[in-house]
């Protein structure tokens, strides 16, 4: 299975995925942040990180600062939508999973079996994507956090 | 080097311009916008990559360059209903126009539009 098909099979599936997400987080005790947002407050982006990650996957491309776009407008958002940078990340956290947990369900599929390069490639992508988004939201959240001490 | 003064500049400077960009779209003034997004983004890149040295803080955080199908970041942004859907008619103008996404656009770089007018 080629990288594009990988990505278009993954494709296809954004509309689960989310809905797994979804549930996933609002399920989650752990998470506060997302109590007051509406349903397409809390999926926001998460469709777009979800077609950028599958446009890196199908061309191969490793995740960086100038083609995760949409990860940096997912921390802006939850920024100013109040939430805690821990809970963001333990939503990624849950994204991560749903991700991998899919990417296991066409790896053993009968139709459509992946190599186990093939796996390994796509989950690197996925990865790397997400610790982008978190390395950024860690900078963000911390440097707002030291100008509000910097302000005491 | 740059201090984080200029640093502070450079994004001030960038969320004006998006913020204009966006009321032009948001006006139905589509002409040369997708040539001006493809400035702004190379800004944006530069800001992003800076930022990621660890070197300088956020005073203000730099508006995200992606809007597709955001009505909360839009509104966060002050944006009314009218001016959204003007918005989101500009991707669509850009596909039209381009045979492109946005997106596509914006990668391709201005080669790409040249290419189109010859």
């Amino acid at each position: 299975m080629s990288q594009a098909a990988i990505a278009n099979q993954i494709e296809s599936h954004i509309p689960n995925l989310i809905e797994d997400w979804t549930a996933a987080v609002r399920e989650d005790p752990r998470i506060q942040s997302d109590e007051n947002l509406t349903k397409p407050e809390l999926i926001d982006h998460v469709p777009a990180i979800l077609e950028e990650i599958c446009e890196l996957i199908r061309k191969g491309e490793t995740p960086a600062v100038r083609n995760s776009l949409e990860a940096r407008a997912n921390v802006y958002v939850r920024f100013h939508q109040g939430y805690t940078g821990r809970d963001l990340v333990r939503e990624l956290s849950l994204l991560r999973i749903t991700l991998l947990d899919y990417l296991m369900e066409i790896s053993s599929g009968e139709t459509v079996g992946l190599t186990a390069k093939e796996r390994h490639d796509t989950a690197k992508i996925i990865n790397l994507y997400l610790d982008e988004e978190m390395r950024y939201a860690i900078s963000v959240f911390c440097g707002a956090a030291s100008n509000v001490q910097d302000e005491r | 080097m740059i201090s984080q003064a200029e640093f502070d500049k450079f994004v001030m400077d960038y969320n004006e311009d998006y913020t204009l960009l966006l009321k032009r779209a948001g006006n139905r003034h589509y002409d040369c916008l997708i040539s001006a997004f493809m400035v702004l983004k190379d800004l944006y890149n530069v800001i992003q990559v800076i930022f990621d040295t660890g070197e300088y803080t956020y005073e203000v955080l730099p508006y995200p360059f992606s809007f597709r199908a955001d009505d909360v970041l839009l509104r966060q942004l002050g944006f009314d209903d009218q001016e959204i859907q003007n918005i989101f008619g500009f991707l669509d103008h850009v596909k039209t126009t381009q045979g492109m996404e946005f997106e596509a656009c914006l990668e391709a770089g201005p080669a790409a539009m040249c290419a189109r007018v010859k």
